[in-house]
């Protein structure tokens, strides 16, 4: 293992949490991130055991999962591997797709709530031009947020990632602050 | 006191608010507008032009007269509608358009000069001289005309703005809203129900009409209790639906908090953008005046607005009121207020065949003439066959029917069309799809015909999306037929006011008739008439009447009123929508940004990035001292710099080195692994694009680098190369800009630096030559790439290794480097180096150059296709003989000024003798001076020319010497060693 | 305004970078006979139609797919959406 330290996105040590009334924002720093295109007429494989999802959608299978970023391309996504060489490990599952380390192109929010799906539908209709009540589990979508390019993860009724570009981090975390905390003080609006 | 009994007003409790300074008391559940006329307070402000007393006309947001500064402080805002502000604790408002009190308007003497106001005024008198318009008439209309006054201070608060979707969104809470609402929300439908007002209800609120023989607030009170029970419905008040956009999307504000004394922590108003599949614009009618001679004084209000006060805000205007009208509805106004125990002086109906419907004086056949009382209303002249006889009275309701509200429907090039049957523009053909209108914006105006055009709007929209919906059982109400006279305005030698707002009056616009301003596009722009805050709400139908009767035309044709957005005021603030100053826009920090802050370093916006620009040391008192020590540290020992803002793009498949054979002007699909080459791209029009190099990784990746301001279009160029013109190729992008924390390495140093942290890695120049590049670790087991590129002309190395660890890896290279002299770099050394070395940026890559400008020309391959190739070599782009030289001062204590151009000794500096300009510039501590970079014609063939530099704006003439473009090293040399 | 877009449905507008002309995909053979005047109308000659015009849009701030969109210039009337790629491989004979 190198002898260097790592930062987060965020450019701590550790991860930032916090926590808004009923909705908590984690930054995931262990969540390793490596995206695969397929050859022209390849057969889609079954990296990890996952099954790549079509237009729109996000599959998970345990510690790993996968969402669709554009035709034939997916990005696949494993916790808590952020420290070690995921995409070549990918790689190796689907040999002859085009693999891409990934992993710190992006910054990861995680966003649960402890109150059911209301919150994070009223986060979502202050931040990003999606229709909240088509975007079930399942879904996974690229928008702007802020005039930031983020992908949307609907990881459940009550928890949503938001994985935007690292070097953006600290604005994303600003913008998603800023809503956060005006749902929490004033959580009719 | 003129409060009534009754009204939907908490009595229970009471606010105090001041106006000019003076307090008073109201209750919640007024507006300002309801408050003042409970305190007898009719005169409210002063007219834009004639600066003539003016009162409260409507109860809504068609408010023409009622405007005032709200708040103050940084909170002060001009032209509000009182007839829209909710009352709160401790209220401030003023009255504005006035010089002195507000009793008595220095500035009332332009009423007495209203003979030289009329229509084009402002265009006919200040035409000539000319040069006085600047200096001296503008300065003087602006103070004297205009409405309220800025605080001219920051905005205190703060705005939001956020997304909504749904099936259905219904504009307007009255009866045919609410009954739409209900309609769909049963259905399961997303519905989302907007209104302006802070209650539901519209104008039930403000009828006595009983719903199934009970007060319509109880009918209400079960509608909202049934909403709040249906998740699939979002209930919007306070909010106002201002315009209709493309495919069913449109615009709302939500006025979160203006209903309170100050925000606190909540936003003020909030910015909606709705997307929704079908909507429903039931947002009512306005009631439309009749002018006649001094018709705007304070008391001389809307009739059906005069009803909404005594009923929905139990107040009444005066003790004593008249009614003028062409209809029944005027005659409501009339029996509500004899209810509630207010003196009728008399119904003045223009119909000689009227009824009167209660008891109270009814002068049938009759017009009110003419009007008296300096600042508020006593008398009406009522003028009957004839004969005249004068009416004391305080307040005069005035009811010439009712406009339907249209606007939303007009927005999409809907043309109204004029209904004979109702004398009135009803919603016609076009307008925005999806949208259906219903209720009384759609000429059905009783409420039985508002409620069930509501419910039926609702279950067509609901069947055509597929979602079976049946119509709720309606409560019972009033179904009274049409019964309007057409009478749109008394004749007459006094001035009558068609627009309160603009002052526009009848005159005006017979002026406007007689000098040929007919086509009410310009009748519109020679009166003013429905421009300012309410774009000619109560006025604008009216207007075109009167034009009719003139031309001898029917109104239709004569015009129609379009609309566009926005349907009432935004403010720029809500538009804005959120984060000023810092974090006004999103800003890119590199993987170092913490770590330079750290060490002191001065940022400098890049686009979207912050970069570090320069160090400065302790001692350093102005920058060039940092920068010059940063390039010289540099060129002696090694510097380091984050250059991660370049942009990276991994290209891989079976045809990237075709692909980019077609993208790059030189070749790339003869690039060996493990090597890297500069490379140019050209847009298709022959002009140069880009610059960057291109590493092998491997036999089927390659990674492609851009310049920081670039990245974003070469990437989308290249998805467009790769979808659009070669899809046959087997190709693969995506971007890693930000995965990689790249650091350069330069100088003779550079190597000695890098083999401390290198794992078991040859760097020798054998082992790892100039331009060549590999995948490998440092600092025990770090996965890295390793680059030996150069931009400052030294021996040089760009380090790349995840973003997490850049921080790290630069810390350790700093301090590994001490005795090797290691030491941070900026972008302002950055530059300097690069222009030393004369290697072309974006100051050269501009859009108007060419390779063969940047000395680049024979780059460009002919062997093959490549975008831009062919018109490369377009007559006019090879004719050209302007090319990149280097330019330094005879006089070395001058300045090189970018931008300056270039100019023959001797020669006259204009266009006509321009040879060229200054791209780049900078102080050299290599070259001991200013040098710059510059196109300059025939370049090549004038090494060791002089030629001079004029830089007009600065009155700057400086001579300079020609040399090639490379002061550091031109041969090369240390980048190979 | 609102894009169909062919896989991911109907998406404002504002994820969207314009471009223009559908015409674009039909980039001559810089190799070819006459490809100098052949490139001069690519690059420079534009229908301009107040009506029914194909033209490129790219989804930016979405999947990164260009799409040629059929729209009605005078109203904003979409007539329809594919991509961009699907139509170079038809034109180019479906070689893929």
């Amino acid at each position: 293992m190198s002898d260097l330290k790592p930062i987060t996105a965020l450019g701590g040590a550790v991860s930032r949490a916090q926590s808004f009334g009923a909705l908590s924002i984690v930054e995931n720093s262990g969540l390793a991130l490596a995206s695969l295109a397929l050859r022209d007429g390849m057969t889609p494989p079954i990296p990890m055991g996952l099954t790549l999802p079509g237009p729109g959608g996000w599959t998970t299978g345990g510690d790993v999962a996968a969402f669709w970023t554009g035709p034939g391309q997916w990005m696949i996504e494993a916790e808590g591997k952020a420290e070690e060489d995921f995409a070549a490990a990918l790689a190796a599952q689907v040999p002859g797709g085009f693999v891409t380390e990934q992993t710190d192109g992006w910054v990861a929010f995680e966003i649960s709530s402890a109150a059911g799906e209301g919150p994070i539908r009223r986060l979502m209709e202050k931040v990003v031009n999606v229709d909240v009540a088509g975007f079930a589990p399942g879904c996974a979508t690229r928008t702007g947020l802020e005039h930031m390019s983020v992908f949307l993860i609907r990881r459940a009724e009550d928890r949503l990632a938001i994985i935007g570009m690292r070097t953006l981090a600290a604005s994303l975390w600003h913008a998603l602050e800023t809503a956060a905390t005006r749902l929490q003080d004033h959580p009719a609006a | 006191m003129t409060r009534l009994n009754g009204g939907l007003i908490d009595r229970s409790q009471t606010l105090s608010f001041s106006f000019d300074g003076k307090s008073y008391r109201g209750h919640p559940g007024d507006t300002l507008a309801s408050a003042l006329l409970a305190n007898d307070q009719r005169l409210v402000g002063r007219s834009f032009k004639y600066h003539r007393p003016r009162g409260v006309i409507s109860a809504g947001s068609e408010e023409p007269n009622a405007l005032v500064e709200l708040r103050n402080g940084a909170r002060q805002e001009p032209n509000t509608r009182a007839t829209v502000t909710e009352l709160f604790e401790g209220l401030v408002a003023n009255s504005q358009n006035h010089m002195g009190r507000l009793e008595f308007d220095l500035l009332a003497v332009n009423d007495w000069l209203a003979p030289f106001f009329a229509a084009g005024f402002y265009y006919k008198t200040f035409m000539w001289p000319k040069a006085f318009w600047e200096k001296l008439y503008e300065p003087a209309i602006r103070r004297a005309a205009g409405l309220g006054s800025l605080s001219l201070q920051p905005d205190p608060d703060a705005y939001d703005k956020g997304f909504l979707h749904c099936d259905l969104l219904v504009i307007g809470g009255g009866a045919a809203g609410l009954a739409a609402a209900l309609t769909a929300a049963r259905s399961g439908a997303q519905v989302i129900l907007v209104d302006e007002d802070f209650r539901l209800g519209g104008r039930l609120l403000a009828e006595s009409h009983a719903l199934n023989d009970a007060p319509a607030v109880g009918w209400i009170a079960g509608v909202e209790a049934e909403f709040a029970t249906l998740p699939n419905l979002r209930v919007m008040r306070r909010t106002t639906v201002f315009g209709a956009y493309d495919h069913g999307i449109f615009g709302a504000v939500e006025r979160v908090s203006d209903h309170l004394a100050t925000p606190g922590k909540r936003v003020r108003q909030t910015l909606w953008r709705i997307t929704t599949k079908h909507s429903i614009l039931a947002a009512g009618a306005t009631e439309r005046h009749i002018p006649f001679a001094n018709n705007d004084r304070p008391g001389v209000m809307l009739a059906g607005a005069m009803r909404a006060y005594a009923n929905r805000w139990a107040v009444s205007a005066a003790q004593r009121v008249a009614i003028f009208t062409n209809n029944n509805d005027g005659h409501r106004t009339a029996c509500d207020l004899v209810a509630k125990g207010v003196d009728i002086a008399g119904v003045i109906d223009t119909r000689s065949d009227a009824k009167s419907l209660g008891a109270y004086p009814l002068y049938a056949g009759a017009v009110v003439s003419n009007s008296r009382g300096r600042l508020g209303l006593r008398k009406i002249e009522v003028t009957r066959n004839g004969q005249t006889q004068w009416l004391s009275c305080g307040a005069l309701g005035v009811s010439g029917g009712w406009n339907p509200n249209v606007h939303l429907s007009s927005h999409h090039r809907g043309r109204p069309v004029w209904s004979e049957a109702l004398q009135a523009f009803v919603p016609g053909i076009g307008g925005p799809p999806g949208l259906s209108v219903a209720g009384a914006a759609l000429g059905q105006g009783s409420t039985q015909a508002a409620l069930i055009s509501g419910a039926e709007a609702a279950r067509d929209a609901l069947v055509d999306l597929g979602i079976p919906a049946t119509l709720p059982v309606l409560p019972h109400a009033e179904d009274a037929p049409q019964t309007l006279q057409s009478y749109w305005h008394v004749p007459g030698k006094p001035r009558a006011w068609v627009d309160f707002q603009n002052d526009v009056t009848v005159k005006d616009i017979t002026l406007a008739h007689q000098e040929n301003m007919r086509p009410v596009e310009h009748l519109k722009r020679w009166t003013t008439l429905g421009m300012a805050t309410d774009q000619g709400k109560t006025a604008n139908v009216t207007a075109l009447a009167v034009m009719a009767e003139l031309t001898g035309k029917s109104i239709p044709e004569t015009g129609t009123t379009m609309f566009r957005p926005p349907y009432t005021g935004v403010s720029l603030s809500v538009l804005g929508g959120g984060d000023s100053g810092e974090d006004f826009r999103p800003r890119r920090l590199t993987p170092t940004h913490d770590w330079a802050a750290a060490q002191g370093a001065v940022f400098v916006e890049a686009g979207p990035w912050m970069r570090a620009q320069y160090y400065p040391r302790a001692g350093e008192t102005h920058w060039r001292q940092s920068v010059d020590r940063e390039v010289l540290a540099t060129r002696a020992g090694v510097g380091l710099c984050d250059v991660t803002t370049l942009g990276k793009v991994d290209v891989q498949g079976a045809d990237a080195g075709e692909f980019l054979n077609r993208i790059y002007a030189n070749g790339m699909k003869t690039l060996q692994v493990g090597r890297v080459r500069y490379g140019l791209m050209l847009r298709e029009d022959g002009f140069a694009y880009d610059d960057g190099t291109c590493a092998r990784l491997g036999e089927d990746h390659y990674v492609v680098t851009t310049t920081t301001a670039q990245a974003g279009a070469i990437y989308r160029h290249l998805e467009f190369a790769r979808q659009c013109l070669w899809p046959e190729l087997e190709v693969h992008l995506i971007s890693t800009t930000d995965a990689w924390a790249q650091i350069a390495v330069a100088g003779p140093k550079s190597r000695a630096l890098l083999e401390q942290v290198v794992d078991d890695f040859d760097l020798s120049n054998a082992g790892f030559p100039f331009m060549a590049c590999a995948g490998l670790t440092v600092c025990n087991g770090l996965r890295a790439r390793l680059f030996r590129i150069s931009f400052s002309g030294e021996l040089a190395y760009e380090i790349a290794v995840p973003a997490r660890y850049g921080t790290a890896l630069m810390a350790r290279l700093v301090a590994l480097g001490k005795d090797l002299g290691a030491t941070p770099y900026g972008t302002e050394a950055l530059g300097v180096l690069r222009i030393e070395k004369g290697h072309a940026a974006g100051n050269e890559l501009n859009g108007q150059t060419t390779a063969q400008m940047l000395g680049m020309g024979r780059m460009v391959s002919t062997k093959k296709d490549s975008v831009g190739a062919v018109m490369s070599r377009r007559e006019g782009l090879v004719g050209e003989t302007r090319v990149l030289v280097g330019l330094q001062p005879l006089d070395p204590s001058l300045p090189v000024v970018a931008g300056a151009h270039l100019f023959a000794e001797g020669a006259a500096p204009k266009t006509e003798t321009d040879q060229g300009w200054i791209t780049s510039a900078c102080f050299s501590p290599h070259v001991g001076s200013a040098i710059g970079l510059g196109f300059l014609a025939d370049g090549a063939a004038r090494i060791g020319e002089v030629v001079v530099a004029a830089n007009p704006l600065e009155r700057q003439s400086v001579k300079l010497r020609v040399v090639p473009p490379h002061f550091v090293d031109p041969e090369g040399g240390r980048l190979r060693v | 305004m609102l894009i169909p877009h062919p896989l991911l449905g109907l998406r404002d507008a504002q994820e969207f970078v314009y471009l223009g002309d559908a015409s674009l995909l039909n980039r001559p053979d810089g190799m070819a006979e006459g490809a100098a005047e052949a490139f001069g109308d690519y690059v420079y000659l534009r229908d301009n139609p107040a009506g029914v015009h194909r033209e490129l849009w790219f989804h930016e701030q979405g999947d990164r797919s260009w799409l040629v969109v059929t729209r009605d210039t005078t109203t904003h009337e979409i007539l329809g959406a594919e991509l961009a790629r699907d139509v170079a491989l038809a034109a180019k004979g479906g070689a893929a």
